[in-house]
């Protein structure tokens, strides 16, 4: 990929954000690689290799951008994602869709990096067309300031056709939240698979709101959504699970683990099972509670302090 | 040395043991015999210095320094550590990290395969995790390996034959042998007679005493034709004053 003379400066910027969510900024640059790099309300860069075709542009605060994964085509290395946004204060809006054309296989890794935002709101929607017998994985990492001013609204909406297979993974572990709505959805025709899993941990007054739902509408389509959130503090946070079963021999799991640390936060989950069709099973687990005692001393008993001990565990919950 | 004296320990107002007296020397095996109720994982847990499980009256001395008011965490520190006879599952957390508390524990990797080769592991456990893809006696094995781990000066093993198959016994004794050739001290809390006889001293708990101590063969016969077949477990006033020591 070439950067723009213009954007080089901004480019730096970017990349040492994205570095700091986890991403090498190395494979923004490899031609190998797929990529699409935004900043603010800009594309400051995009490649494309075989099989692949991004198109992008700007709109209002904001980029659009259409990835289409073309028929049959394996993807061998990920595409890349990388949406930042240099400033303090302002509002960016991302609306990508994805098509994933039959027997097509592919694997996203997104960040979204926002560092020096004090006062962000970032609204990324997201269509997703999953073909016949295509695959697709999208592993969505981000990365905050510790200000807690960044509030972030990210949507799915996602059509998985005949035994297409599908995996969203949201992750926000290492830095504070600040406001977050995620929502993810997903219509799983026959023998279509689905995994969409969470992975949060709030602090200070971190506001939560998690909603993932599966739509079972074939027969044999299987589905699990799974929210796994770290509440300390005075962390507010409402997780729904939803998995609705529509068709013969579905299946269907959703989990919610929301494990809290002090007395001030403020937790909810609410698991909900709808069986439309009597041949469809569905099965849930929900848990809120602190630590696990017995994890706790077992670990203190090989010398650990209590406090090293659960940060031990909760790294090990959402890693 | 690690030493109890007349502990006297109540849990919500009930006696669970009485005037109890124990020693423990590096590099010496112990076996802490009973049945189920006798006080035995109490004993296990008052030493370790788990919360609710303080006594009331007694102390517990380690090398001569009193360390009744310590909690688990420094004791820990100061040597003493425990194998709980339940294995929790850690979530995320792979073998290699689980052995090396997340990096605390700095061994050469041939050290760390090595613990759990003396526990019939082969090097592949490193990258599993220790969640519900383990059985129940995988994590027992990993767990016995991470005490190895610790370099600690004395082991408490809560019935370490729980959750492994009856052919594993010889691999406990193999690992307990491994203990006693660090000079750690090793007290083991069991029903299995194959662990006991292989102890240099053992004690023999009913109703929260300590009815019987000595010549762990002994003790272990006593067990096994007294208590094994005892129609009034933990009631001590049936015990003959001439049988307590």
């Amino acid at each position: 990929m070439r950067i723009a003379p213009d954007y080089s400066k901004e480019f730096e910027k970017i990349a040492e954000a994205y570095e700091k969510s986890g991403g090498k900024a190395d494979n923004l640059l490899d031609k190998r690689i797929a990529s699409i790099i935004i900043s603010g309300d800009k594309v400051i860069g995009l490649n494309n290799v075989e099989g692949v075709e991004i198109e992008a542009g700007k709109q209002d605060l904001g980029v659009w951008a259409k990835i289409r994964i073309l028929k049959g085509k394996k993807i061998a290395m990920p595409i890349h994602l990388c949406t930042g946004f240099l400033g303090k204060e302002g509002e960016q809006r991302i609306n990508f869709e994805f098509i994933i054309e039959d027997g097509a296989s592919v694997d996203f890794i997104s960040h979204c990096s926002f560092p020096w935002s004090t006062k962000l709101t970032h609204k990324m929607i997201a269509i997703v067309k999953i073909g016949k017998n295509a695959s697709m994985t999208y592993a969505d990492a981000h990365f905050h300031s510790e200000e807690g001013g960044v509030t972030v609204i990210s949507e799915t909406h996602a059509i998985v056709d005949e035994k297409g297979r599908y995996s969203n993974t949201f992750e926000l572990t290492r830095t504070r939240v600040g406001k977050l709505v995620v929502k993810m959805d997903v219509d799983l025709k026959e023998g279509a698979v689905a995994n969409l899993e969470s992975k949060v941990r709030g602090r200070s007054n971190d506001e939560i709101s998690i909603k993932e739902s599966l739509g079972l509408n074939g027969k044999n389509a299987h589905g699990i959504a799974k929210s796994t959130i770290v509440a300390t503090d005075q962390t507010h946070a409402r997780i729904i699970n939803e998995a609705f079963g529509n068709a013969p021999y579905s299946k269907g799991h959703i989990e919610c683990t929301e494990v809290t640390k002090g007395n001030q936060v403020d937790v909810a989950t609410l698991p909900v099972l709808k069986v439309t069709n009597d041949l469809s099973e569905l099965t849930h687990e929900a848990s809120i509670g602190r630590i696990n005692s017995k994890q706790l001393a077992t670990l203190v008993a090989k010398g650990m302090s209590e406090e090293e001990a659960t940060e031990f565990i909760i790294k090990g919950m959402l890693s | 040395m690690l030493e109890l004296k007349d502990i006297h320990l109540e849990i919500d107002g009930k006696v669970i043991l009485k005037k109890l007296n124990m020693k423990f020397e590096i590099g010496k095996r112990y076996a802490i015999l009973g049945n189920n109720g006798t006080g035995k994982s109490t004993v296990a847990n008052m030493i370790m210095g788990m919360e609710d499980y303080k006594p009331q009256s007694g102390k517990i001395y380690l090398d001569g320094v009193d360390i009744t008011d310590l909690d688990m965490s420094k004791r820990a520190q100061m040597g003493i550590t425990i194998a709980f006879q339940e294995n929790v599952r850690f979530d995320g957390i792979r073998v290699l990290e689980y052995l090396t508390l997340g990096g605390k524990i700095k061994k050469p990797l041939d050290e760390i395969k090595s613990a759990l080769k003396l526990v019939g592991l082969r090097d592949e456990y490193l990258k599993r995790y220790v969640d519900g893809s383990l059985s129940g006696g995988e994590r027992k094995r990993i767990e016995l390996a991470s005490i190895y781990m610790l370099d600690p000066k004395y082991v408490i093993l809560d019935e370490p034959d729980s959750g492994i198959d009856m052919m594993s016994i010889e691999t406990i004794n193999k690992f307990i042998d491994a203990l006693i050739q660090r000079n750690i001290a090793v007290i083991t809390i069991t029903h299995r007679e194959e662990i006991a006889i292989n102890s240099d001293y053992a004690y023999l708990l009913c109703a929260g005493i300590v009815l019987k101590e000595g010549d762990p063969v002994e003790i272990s016969k006593y067990y096994k034709s007294m208590c094994d077949v005892c129609e009034h477990p933990n009631e001590i006033h049936l015990v003959k004053e001439s049988e307590t020591i």
